[in-house]
């Protein structure tokens, strides 16, 4: 188990490593550099006309002009030494204090979303096996069809609208106005609770459709093994056996994706944090890339994959303790 | 001597005739004539292909089908209510369908000028109509439109924007650039895996390994961050062309690593099967001996990948161009042409600003369908049940 | 004698998308306490269908026909209608398992690979035995010694998955066994085996089944297997018994073309030279049964006008025994 462990964890550094090579180049991909932006941003409106031998002299400043895999150093050991994200242009301000609590916003986020994915999928992908041909099975594959085609921005949209209409205004965002800037407290927590169940369920519903699929088919896959057969001419009653055997092997497949779960609910999550108004990881990111403020942008997405790769290792070892053959390396 | 061979055979029903005659068939039918035969049995995904059929066609010959140009105005019906055709109104009935005139009105609350629906004035709807010249497939000169209404007048079937756009017409172009976006992503992503997947899978040991590490790497990125990474560096004073032509590079960018990952482990499979190691031993160099002796083995599981990978392709384009990432105005996508409902206000205002996320939806649902029915069709063993 | 189980008119059909299909039509046969029948017949003859309809275990698309009279004589001295049990009866669970224990062809698909040996057997244990915690644990231990298996206080905690296909057979026959059933269906039970854990294994359930005073239905496809292990046989063709009797009997003097076939085709060691002579041809599907006797596609000896036109009867030859063959009808009619 400890071996099994170990390997897991220097294959996570490693990608992360080549992650961080990855995040970096798509950094350094637009036209013109940190120097650049900077420059215009601090003179705009200042009547000074920005001229190229400022620029490089910020760039001499700021060590822009050393080669590339420098660049990637300092950036890289900045961050894991001392979690320096370095400069946020558009802010003039540290990343760091630009990021601010909205991570743990978004983790919030990120694992409502995985409740409701698997509080929905898993029951129901069972049911569905379980009832194969029945009415409630056909209308779940509909829905699961109708949820991988309908584009998440749409239903958020669609939600949005609803809930305006049935339950009143405050429905966008993570915060009722009075809270926003709020320090913590409990009443902000219960208010963030409250505007949390929206953005979460529009980002669970495409994962739920998907995972409906993968329960399904794995638990009707289950349900016809001999070890089930087996099991029931032991005499073992018809719910402790569905329980204990199929559905057991069944959510093997959705705790091996969570990683994936994961990645779908960040790669969804800029769009429909435009569209709902969520203050978070996202909608910076969005914001971050139309103004190309790269640090930002890097800083958040490296994050985000960092998140992913730990849920994947996460999920490695949950698969690890849920299957002995996996465990003992069979 | 047929008379003889009658008497001694147990006679045949025209039945087991029937029966025996479709075994023959069947029995020297080809893969992909079978696949066919399989995939025709799936009514879903049947449907699906007319839908995708006929949404290519539109698409293919937008000029003819789409009563006006991308870009034409209609400056008198700004943010415009869709105009059924009908055979009755107030005045009485007719065998010709037509819509009503419109006339320009002062709203007596906020006082701006609107455009209202005016009853007595009927305009009769004509097939193939004289309309704006443009050149079909690209260089074919027509000035013929599919339809059109008489007395000068216009018909906008699905509304008009707020720059009093038809979005019928903009649908239609629309449709041809999201479809033909998805298939240059799919073919890039394509030529991409199967030179990746075809050295990894074939070569196999240090060479797969650092492949498998870099797919690795690309997979575990947040897909939709990662295409907006790469297209928030597109220049900003790049044409439409420009915008184009790097959008579907992205996209095949992107889009690669699930089929290199199909393509190598099938590759690995067969990598020593008996004709690939003799092919091997007769001198064939590697790249022949991937294309005309393994790839064959799996094509039909190759299509289906490539079929599955559709509307992600167009999902990414439509969500990139949502949020001002992807394609940029005058170009028209579904992704631009949403990006104009982007508030909880259009949908109570002008609700058929929505109409290409009905055609999103539809196509998606489409690929997905022909592609599950393709899955289906292409393994030989769903023929047991 | 002391009848356990006695079959009557077995007839199976399941539904299926090219109309319903009949594996198995009006098969009878019997067990007493502490004996050993054994059904052997090629894969599609219906044999497991058979054993999997007396523990219920069939799918919700097969049916029995309204003549099976299945009766069980229970432990408690009750007489057990299995046919009319109802799906979620206390009856129907003490049977299975309590009652009647049965084993697999495939170990390793037998258990679930997630739990280990020991938690399996204890579940079982807990549901017909009413032991609980460390009786439970015990009892297990006991019985993978009894199964010849080495240090089972540490085995009992392995999974499936460590351990070879003989010890795991061992393991499934120590998992039916731990809940002291009567009787005892083996479906195949060594066919997945190397030879010579094969003979350890037909070893072992006689000895077992000797000590315990059980009685077993022992399905395979080898008579040769049969030979060792089995008091009575029934020989299955296309979901009938075409011959049955004492297997000492049946095997000196087969009296159906089917039995002379099956027993020609067993290689023997004494005979090196000879050429094996398999039965000819494929076994047809049930779908498409032939007319009148089903095996006449295949008989080296079957009359024409007469096979096709009628299915044969069973017709009682001597002692305990009965063949379904018109030719033994013709010889009967003629004597």
């Amino acid at each position: 188990m400890a071996r099994f462990v170990l390997e897991r964890l220097l294959g996570m550094v490693l990608t992360l490593f080549l992650v961080s090579i990855m995040v970096y180049f798509i950094m350094e991909l637009p036209p013109g550099d940190y120097a650049d932006r900077f420059a215009f941003r601090k003179y705009s409106g200042t009547g000074v006309t920005v001229t190229e031998a400022m620029i490089e002299e910020i760039r001499r400043d700021l060590g822009l002009d050393r080669p590339a895999y420098l660049r990637y150093f300092d950036w890289i050991s900045g961050i894991v030494l001392r979690g320096d994200f370095g400069m946020a242009y558009s802010f003039l301000t540290p990343v760091t204090n630009v990021l601010g609590d909205k991570v743990w916003l978004t983790l919030g986020l990120l694992f409502a979303t995985l409740l409701i994915t698997y509080a929905v999928s898993i029951p129901i992908g069972i049911y569905a096996a379980v009832r194969r041909g029945s009415a409630a099975d056909y209308g779940l594959t509909v829905f699961s069809y109708l949820g991988l085609a309908l584009p998440n921005f749409l239903l958020a949209l669609i939600m949005l609208y609803c809930a305006n209409r049935w339950f009143g205004a405050s429905v966008g965002g993570l915060f009722s106005p009075q809270f926003e800037n709020a320090p913590w407290s409990l009443a902000k927590v219960w208010d963030l609770v409250k505007h949390l169940w929206l953005p979460a369920f529009v980002l669970a519903w495409s994962a739920v459709a998907y995972q409906l699929q993968t329960v399904r088919a794995t638990m009707s896959d289950e349900l016809n093994k001999l070890s089930v057969v087996a099991a029931r001419a032991r005499g073992v009653p018809e719910t402790r056996l569905l329980v204990k055997y199929p559905a057991r092997l069944a959510i093997n497949p959705v705790v091996s994706t969570i990683g994936f779960d994961v990645n779908r609910i960040f790669s969804e999550l800029p769009i429909v944090a435009a569209v709902l108004g969520l203050t978070e990881l996202g909608d910076l990111l969005l914001k971050a890339y139309l103004d190309l403020d790269m640090n930002v942008a890097g800083a958040i997405l490296l994050m985000l994959t960092t998140i992913i790769v730990v849920m994947n290792f996460v999920s490695d070892l949950l698969l690890g303790w849920l299957d002995p053959r996996i465990r003992m390396g069979a | 001597m047929a008379v003889l061979d009658d008497l001694r055979a147990p006679a045949e029903t025209r039945a087991e005739r029937r029966e025996r005659e479709r075994r023959e068939r069947y029995y020297a039918a080809s893969q992909w004539t079978l696949i066919w035969w399989r995939f025709r049995r799936h009514r879903a995904a049947m449907a699906g292909l007319a839908v995708l059929g006929l949404m290519a066609f539109l698409g293919l010959f937008a000029e003819f089908f789409a009563p006006y140009g991308q870009t034409t105005r209609n400056a008198q019906y700004l943010n415009g209510a869709p105009q059924w055709p009908m055979f009755c109104d107030a005045n009485g009935c007719s065998a010709r369908p037509f819509i009503h005139g419109t006339r320009t009105e002062r709203d007596p609350v906020t006082l701006r000028s609107r455009a209202v629906p005016d009853p007595d004035m009927r305009l009769y709807v004509r097939f193939f109509v004289e309309g704006e010249p443009a050149r079909l497939l690209g260089f074919l000169p027509i000035s013929t439109r599919f339809f059109g209404v008489d007395g000068g007048g216009r018909i906008h079937l699905w509304g008009t924007d707020d720059l009093g756009r038809d979005v019928f017409s903009r649908t239609l172009f629309a449709t041809r650039t999201s479809l033909s976006i998805g298939v240059m992503g799919v073919v890039i992503s394509f030529v991409l895996a199967l030179i990746i997947g075809g050295v990894a899978g074939y070569f196999g040991g240090i060479v797969d390994s650092v492949i498998q590490r870099v797919t690795e790497v690309i997979r575990v990125i947040p897909v939709i961050p990662l295409y907006m990474g790469l297209a928030a560096a597109m220049p900003r004073d790049w044409t439409t062309t420009q915008v184009y032509f790097a959008m579907t590079l992205i996209l095949g960018l992107v889009g690669w690593p699930t089929l290199a990952r199909r393509i190598r482990s099938q590759l690995l499979s067969i990598r020593n099967e008996d004709y690939v190691v003799a092919a091997r031993l007769a001198g064939a160099r590697p790249s022949r001996i991937i294309a005309t002796h393994m790839l064959p083995s799996f094509t039909s599981f190759i299509i289906v990948d490539l079929v599955i990978s559709f509307p992600y392709m167009i999902l990414s384009e439509t969500a990139l161009s949502f949020v001002g990432l992807g394609l940029r105005p005058p170009a028209v996508s579904w992704g631009v042409m949403l990006q104009q409902a982007q508030s909880v206000r259009v949908i109570e205002q002008t609700p058929w600003l929505f109409i290409p996320a009905a055609f999103v939806v539809l196509a998606v649902l489409a690929f997905t369908l022909v592609g599950d029915g393709l899955r289906d069709a292409a393994d030989p063993y769903s023929e047991a049940r | 004698m002391d009848r356990l189980l006695s079959v009557e008119n077995l007839s199976i059909s399941f539904r299926t998308d090219e109309g319903p299909i009949t594996p198995v039509q009006g098969v009878s046969f019997g067990v007493d306490r502490g004996r050993t029948l054994g059904i052997v017949g090629e894969s599609g003859s219906g044999k497991s269908v058979s054993t999997k309809a007396l523990m219920r275990l069939l799918p919700g698309s097969a049916s029995l026909s309204p003549e099976t009279r299945m009766r069980y004589r229970a432990k408690n001295g009750e007489t057990v209608a299995i046919e009319t049990l109802k799906p979620r009866d206390r009856a129907l669970r003490r049977l299975r398992g309590g009652e009647i224990g049965m084993i697999f062809q495939e170990p390793m698909a037998s258990f679930s690979p997630v739990y280990s040996i020991g938690n399996q057997m204890i579940e079982t244990i807990r549901l017909h035995r009413g032991l609980g915690g460390r009786a439970a644990r015990d009892l297990a231990v006991e019985m993978l010694a009894k199964v010849g298996i080495s240090s089972p206080e540490t085995r009992v905690d392995q999974y499936p998955h460590e351990m070879s296909g003989g010890m795991r057979q061992r393991a499934m026959i120590a998992l039916a066994l731990s809940a002291g059933p009567a009787l005892l269906i083996a479906d195949e039970p060594t066919t997945a085996l190397d030879v010579t854990i094969q003979a350890q294994v037909l070893d072992l359930m006689r000895d077992l089944q000797r000590d315990l005073g059980m009685a077993m239905i022992f399905i395979t496809h080898d008579l040769g297997v049969i030979a060792q292990i089995a008091d009575e046989v029934a020989v299955m063709y296309l979901g009938t018994i075409v011959e049955r009797g004492p297997t000492r009997e049946v095997i000196r003097r087969p009296l159906h073309p089917y039995t002379r076939g099956l027993l020609e085709a067993i290689p023997a060691i004494d005979r090196l030279d000879a050429r094996l002579k398999p039965v000819p041809g494929d076994i047809p599907s049930p779908s498409q049964r032939p007319s009148g006797c089903p095996f006449r596609t295949r008989c080296p000896e079957a009359v024409p006008g007469l096979c096709d036109r009628a299915a044969p009867r069973e017709t009682a030859v001597g002692e305990g025994r009965a063949v379904r063959c018109h030719l033994h009808d013709a010889a009967r009619a003629a004597a």
